[in-house]
């Protein structure tokens, strides 16, 4: 719709200046009315930033026993007689060698298995194996 | 022992072995080695011997057959039959921390 006016050549420049900034004042208003309907947009998505679910990045390898992926054999004596106290000949417990519950029953089951088929000494510790690496130290378990 | 001894020995077992229907697959010599403790065997005190593994696959009815065979054999000090070991499964998984707290209270009502 457009309005007639009668204008005089005087307040045509004016006219002109008032029709510039009502076209300005509708444009701007349409700008912001679209801005306000973006942002209800940002709204909406903003539930996709929450934390994601994960398995905790620092979390440490679980420990591995000394015998972890060895072979525990009854013919095996030397492996066997670092169980051993080279003193009494008496199989060290749990807390003195440190190894998981399947390890350390497998090593006394093979070492009792070792002294009724005559390949270990029970009451000492075979001589040629008194210089071994220690693994089991009485005085600072664990 | 000697050699030739030895081996009629050995050739004793491993036939009384098949007689009774058991399959010999392998016999390994182990050496012949110093006893751990002095063994008193047929009125005998012997401090040396030789070690020797005989792999078979036979009736379980064998063994205590075979034990009263070999017990009579004055060559054989320590007779010993033991079950194949199985391979177990490989995954050991480390040692799992035990929770000492849940422990402490019992879990009955």
């Amino acid at each position: 719709m457009v309005a007639t006016l009668v204008v005089s050549s005087r307040g045509l420049g004016r006219l002109q200046q008032i029709l510039a900034a009502g076209k300005g004042a509708s444009t701007s208003c349409a700008v912001l009315w679209r801005r306000g309907y973006s942002s209800q947009q940002e709204q909406v998505s903003h539930k996709v930033d929450l934390p994601i679910e994960m398995e905790s990045p620092y979390k440490e390898p679980p420990k591995r026993c000394l015998l972890c992926g060895i072979n525990v054999d009854y013919k095996n004596v030397q492996l066997l007689s670092q169980f051993v106290s080279p003193h009494t000949g008496r199989i060290y417990g749990r807390h003195i060698t440190g190894l998981c519950g399947r390890k350390q029953k497998e090593i006394s089951k093979a070492i009792k298995r070792a002294h009724v088929t005559g390949f270990m000494p029970v009451v000492y510790k075979d001589p040629t194996f008194l210089n071994d690496p220690k693994i089991c130290d009485i005085r600072h378990p664990e | 022992m000697q050699r030739p001894e030895m081996a009629s020995a050995l050739k004793r077992t491993i036939e009384a072995l098949m007689e009774r229907g058991a399959v010999v697959r392998n016999l390994e010599n182990l050496g012949e080695r110093s006893l751990p403790y002095k063994i008193s065997k047929h009125n005998q005190d012997h401090r040396r011997g030789g070690y020797f593994l005989v792999d078979f696959d036979g009736p379980s009815t064998i063994v205590s057959t075979m034990l009263d065979h070999l017990g009579r054999d004055v060559d054989v000090i320590r007779p010993t039959f033991l079950k194949h070991p199985v391979p177990k499964t490989e995954e050991c998984s480390g040692i799992i921390p035990v929770n000492y707290e849940d422990k402490l209270y019992t879990k009955k009502k």
